[in-house]
């Protein structure tokens, strides 16, 4: 990959890097803000496919790669499954008035 | 020139098998470090959910120009190695030098700014969640938790830096003696592996500190 091109993307990033800055002013539902995170995950993409080179080198590379992916998603997802899933009731103090 | 010339360790048939083996193993090492920094971001998930006031009350506390200037220092320092790891696939050592020095001083600068600049003026606004924690009231206890999760996280990634730092320097040491070329400079791709990786976490530590939490 040429320097020139290297430039566009971390040209790129940076673009991502205001926007997620820019939006973060926007007034938006407190449940809503971790959609801020988007741009992060677009910046990650770029970092990982342009500066690391994912794609570049042996096929086990990608393999780990989409491995790590795969094991912090089920971490993530099994770990936000109740917190994100239960519903709180509220219970009637049973405590003498 | 043929493969079979350049020097190897022992245990690999060929100089490709071992530096193919060593750019494999970097990337193991970062899906095990992924695993580390997934727990850090499931406690932010956790207790956001529970304690969504207060945890935002806290990241309104956060210095949001230090955090912003730092995203920005650690791309263009994850940018530079990069291009660094081009020129000596060229054949251009002074060049490497040149951005592996650039990305060096960058991350200092990270440094410099996170724990010389924002930290203590973070412990001087009493934002260490110790017994004289600065936020009081209803919402004390969530951003309690929310300043736990900043000072770890943050102190998490700052000692992966200064690995960073140390293998950075190691890299311009070793080109400095014009140990790498086009054919052998296994080192400066596995240490831009990892460079690139502490950025890829200060990415997604960003918003987390700095931005979701601050409302408009």
């Amino acid at each position: 990959m040429t320097l020139r091109l290297r430039r566009l993307w971390l040209a790129l990033a940076l673009l991502l890097l205001a926007i997620e800055f820019g939006a973060s002013f926007l007034p938006m539902d407190r449940a809503m803000r971790p959609l801020l995170l988007i741009p992060a995950v677009l910046m990650v993409a770029t970092v990982g496919t342009v500066f690391m080179e994912v794609g570049r080198g042996p096929a086990v590379v990608r393999l780990f790669a989409v491995a790590g992916l795969l094991w912090l998603t089920i971490l993530l997802g099994l770990g936000s499954l109740d917190p994100l899933t239960r519903t709180d009731y509220p219970v009637q103090s049973t405590s003498p008035q | 020139m043929s493969e079979t010339y350049l020097p190897h360790e022992v245990q690999y048939s060929s100089a490709r098998h071992q530096a193919e083996s060593a750019i494999s193993g970097m990337w193991l090492f970062l899906a095990t470090e992924v695993l580390f920094f997934g727990a850090l971001f499931l406690t932010w998930i956790y207790s956001r959910h529970w304690n969504q006031a207060g945890f935002d009350a806290g990241a309104q506390h956060t210095n949001l120009a230090i955090g912003t200037v730092n995203t920005v220092i650690l791309l263009a320092s994850s940018f530079v190695y990069s291009a660094g790891v081009a020129f000596i696939e060229a054949g251009n050592t002074r060049r490497l030098v040149q951005c592996a020095a650039a990305a060096w001083l960058l991350g200092l600068a990270f440094l410099i700014l996170k724990f010389g600049v924002e930290w203590r003026d973070d412990f001087a606004k009493h934002l260490f969640p110790g017994a004289d924690f600065a936020i009081h009231g209803p919402l004390g206890g969530s951003a309690r938790i929310f300043f736990e999760f900043y000072f770890l996280g943050t102190a998490l990634h700052g000692l992966h830096m200064v690995g960073g730092l140390v293998l950075v320097g190691w890299i311009i040491w070793r080109a400095r003696r014009a140990e790498f070329s086009p054919a052998l400079h296994t080192p400066v791709i596995v240490v831009g592996l990892y460079w690139s990786f502490v950025d890829i976490v200060w990415i997604v530590l960003y918003p987390l500190l700095y931005l979701v939490g601050r409302g408009p």
